[in-house]
């Protein structure tokens, strides 16, 4: 097992870097080899609600230790990781303010579903979510970085859950696991016949290839812009780092350090993302400068997403009663849906996964997202993740006039993609 | 629930949220065209109170002019580049030089004027373009452009100088809803004369956007539209209640209060309303919706919820099982369930007004 060096024997920044190094080689390893492998190294990137509080190590360690994680400090940003489930799961590690990295052996299902329980169970931890529009500018950024010649990966999955099948209402309500973004392409004696669009696969191939290809496929097949998997060829030899929608990313590379390089860098990105939609898009009524005390004004933006093409009347009703008809639904929203006619409502109501009020205008054609201030940005990241995942792969989003993409792609800008081993 | 376009260009929260919305940065492909936005203006206040120069209210007084002290119109638009600050009023029907609005015109006529800048507290050494715009439904512009006009020569006979004033009419089509602008609104917002389409509606869709402003006592509404707007309101101190349980580290006790619940619903516009007796009724409904909420949960989970008068509403979580129930039986309630059209009984606990802390977990 792992653990034939005991992690809590583990006491500096150096050894563990040491040992997810060594880790790592020896997957790659026993992959040539063709021995029974043992877990790849992975990491979740979590993101924790922005407070005073979580911005100090004790805080960092409260919060955890709230849902039975205990954080031991190794130091000033490094935590070796334990609680009384799992035992030792591995270190977590802060790497900006507001983004928390947790780096584990264990085995992937026994990981995803802990880490699952542990994002459900607290309005302050959530997933990172990296959405297909992110996925696409971050794509663009692998063309730039990695040599054509290189072989990357990139899973692609839409299911529009909405679009009824009868007796399919299970897919609308979320898995257990969370997420399900490893295709699942064998055929099984008891799949049951579905009949409504869903497109899950994964595409190998050479960078130049793969560049050559793919906005024309794109632009021919919208569920291609429904980017779930991107894996960022190593920079110091082979493989890659597989990143999924909800901020795992797998190290298949020899060199953990090269893994962190590949973390630091979106996790710059991401957290200028979150700045920058907060920022524009949080509403709120503040002083005007003429008067203080007596004039308010609204500040904000609203965020807009436009389908593609229209939803039909029955994907509309799908859409609106199995997100607020049901208490675990995809899009974790909450709120009473106040119908305005036969495809539009309002709702007054709140992001149930992070307990913050949001104020949505559902309709055939789109939806706008009224963010009150102090509502996370990773509610949009999410939204919009969730709608071209389970109803238009090629929707377009906005935030107030600007395209979400945009944004993103200012948000890559500038941000260094250096080798930063420790 | 839903309205005809042609009943909601009369409503004034319609009014004012449509305004609100035209000023906001929007893409080309929403359903909104926010052309006041486009063409450079962006919201500078919303309902602040102005007070009229001491001088011309002595002029007034001498003048026997019948005009307010102080105003508070719904909305002030600003263009910062071409540094034009628009006053709008909404109004559900015109009114005639005589009526008990006038008086209230004139003081909004002042505002607009010469004086703009120092009433709008803004340095009175660099000029600026003030507009007065009543925003009507497009049947009653006409009516609105004479009683402006009339006021206008009254003030001015009288020694008062007053401003740019127009009249923009909402209109309801089968595209959509456009707003009707004059010669005169043309120029200021740089606009086409005549019918500027801003809603565009989906057959059978009601148009109405989101509301920004969900709620106002002191508006005329039919009972309908109050009804509506009323639902708006709950649903938006319901979601801040939910919210706040949902991120309870249970054991913890919460505690609501009809201050900061309205707060939260308004965008913290609630605590600036100075009508005394808007403020009672809006904590009187507040109490009403509370008084079921409350009543709902403690019907699931007994004693979790009570009101502490002269205090607030607190509500216990005991441990995390007793919290999941408590938010299933809070999250079940709906409003729907109470008579919007109904004015709430009046209750021993309306004169109390209850303190002014943040909604708190003890």
């Amino acid at each position: 097992m792992m653990n034939e060096i005991r992690l809590r024997d583990i006491h500096t920044r150096h050894a563990m870097i040491r040992f997810f190094d060594g880790e790592a080689a020896a997957r790659v390893e026993e992959l040539d080899e063709r021995r029974s492998r043992r877990p790849w190294v992975k990491t979740y990137l979590l993101e924790i609600l922005d407070g005073h509080e979580t911005q100090t190590s004790e805080g960092l360690q409260k919060l955890f230790g709230n849902y039975g994680v205990r954080f031991s400090p190794i130091d000033d940003h490094l935590y070796f990781v334990t609680n009384e489930t799992l035992g030792e799961i591995g270190f977590a590690e802060r790497l900006s303010t507001r983004i928390i990295a947790l780096y584990s052996a264990l085995d992937s299902n026994q990981l995803k579903s802990w880490v699952h329980r542990l994002v459900h169970s607290s309005p302050d931890i959530d997933h990172v979510w990296l959405s297909g529009v992110t996925f696409g500018v971050l794509w663009k950024l692998v063309t730039k970085l990695s040599s054509s010649s290189r072989f990357t990966r990139l899973v692609f999955t839409h299911d529009s859950i909405f679009d009824v099948d009868a007796g399919d209402a299970a897919a609308e309500v979320e898995d257990e696991q969370g997420d399900s973004t490893t295709p699942q392409v064998e055929e099984d004696d008891v799949e049951p016949i579905v009949e409504r669009r869903a497109t899950s696969f994964r595409l190998v191939d050479r960078v130049g290839v793969i560049q050559n290809k793919l906005e024309i496929l794109q632009s021919n097949y919208a569920p291609l812009h429904a980017i779930s998997q991107l894996r960022f060829p190593s920079a110091v030899g082979r493989g890659g780092h597989d990143f999924y929608d909800n901020g795992r990313v797998t190290n298949r590379s020899e060199s953990f350090r090269d893994h962190r390089s590949h973390l630091l860098f979106v996790v710059r990105i991401y957290q200028q993302l979150l700045t920058s939609t907060e920022d524009q898009a949080w509403y709120s009524i503040t002083e005007s400068v003429g008067m203080p005390g007596q004039f308010r004004k609204i500040v904000g933006a609203p965020v807009l997403v436009r389908f593609q093409e229209a939803l039909n009347q029955a994907v509309f009703d799908e859409w609106v009663n199995a997100t607020f008809g049901r208490k675990r639904n995809k899009f974790r929203f909450w709120g009473h849906p106040i119908r305005l006619g036969p495809t539009k409502v309002h709702v007054y109501g709140v992001d149930r996964h992070l307990f913050r009020p949001l104020f949505l205008e559902l309709t055939a054609k789109g939806c706008t997202a009224i963010i009150p201030n102090g509502t996370c940005g990773n509610t949009i990241h999410r939204l919009v993740t969730n709608i071209q995942r389970y109803l238009d792969p090629g929707a377009q989003a906005y935030i107030g006039d600007k395209p979400y993409r945009q944004i993103v792609e200012e948000s890559a800008e500038g941000v260094p993609y250096e080798l930063d081993g420790e | 629930m839903n309205s005809t376009a042609n009943e909601l260009v009369s409503d004034p929260l319609f009014q004012l949220n449509a305004i609100l919305w035209l000023a906001q940065p929007l893409p080309v492909e929403s359903n909104i065209i926010p052309l006041l936005h486009r063409q450079g203006f962006a919201v500078y206040a919303i309902a602040p109170l102005l007070s009229m120069p001491l001088d011309v209210r002595l002029i007034a007084d001498r003048q026997k002019v019948s005009m307010q002290v102080g105003v508070r119109p719904d909305v002030v638009l600003e263009n910062p580049a071409d540094r034009k600050f628009c006053i709008c009023e909404c109004k559900a029907n015109s009114f005639g030089p005589d009526s008990s609005t006038a008086a209230q015109a004139r003081a909004l006529l002042v505002t607009a004027g010469p004086r703009a800048a120092e009433i709008l507290g803004l340095a009175t050494s660099e000029p600026l373009v003030a507009l007065l715009n009543f925003v009507v439904p497009e049947p009653c512009r006409p009516g609105m452009t004479e009683t402006i006009s009339v006021l206008q020569t009254q003030l001015r006979t009288g020694g008062i100088s007053t401003g740019a004033c127009s009249a923009v009419g909402l209109l309801a089509a089968d595209e959509g809803i456009s707003i009707v602008v004059d010669v005169r609104a043309a120029e200021y917002f740089g606009l086409s004369v005549g019918q500027n389409l801003v809603l565009r509606t989906e057959p059978g869709n009601d148009p109405r956007p989101l509301y920004l402003i969900p709620y106002d006592p002191d508006v005329e509404q039919s009972a309908n539209e109050a009804a509506y707007c009323k639902r708006v309101l709950f649903e938006r101190v319901h979601s801040s209640i939910v919210a706040a349980v949902g991120r309870a580290q249970a054991p913890c006790e919460l505690c609501f209060k009809s201050h900061d619940l309205l707060n939260d619903a308004t965008f913290g516009m609630f605590e600036h309303w100075e009508n005394r007796e808007s403020e009672r009724h809006m904590r009187s409904i507040c109490r009403h919706f509370m008084g079921a909420l409350v009543k709902a949960a403690n019907s699931a989970v007994p004693d979790s919820a009570f009101f502490e008068p002269g205090n607030a509403w607190k509500v216990s979580l005991r441990s995390q099982q007793h919290s999941e129930k408590l938010m299933d039986a809070i999250t079940r309630f709906s409003c729907e369930t109470l008579d919007l059209q109904a004015e709430p009984p009046p209750t021993l606990f309306d004169d109390l007004p209850d303190t002014r802390d943040d909604l708190s977990q003890n």
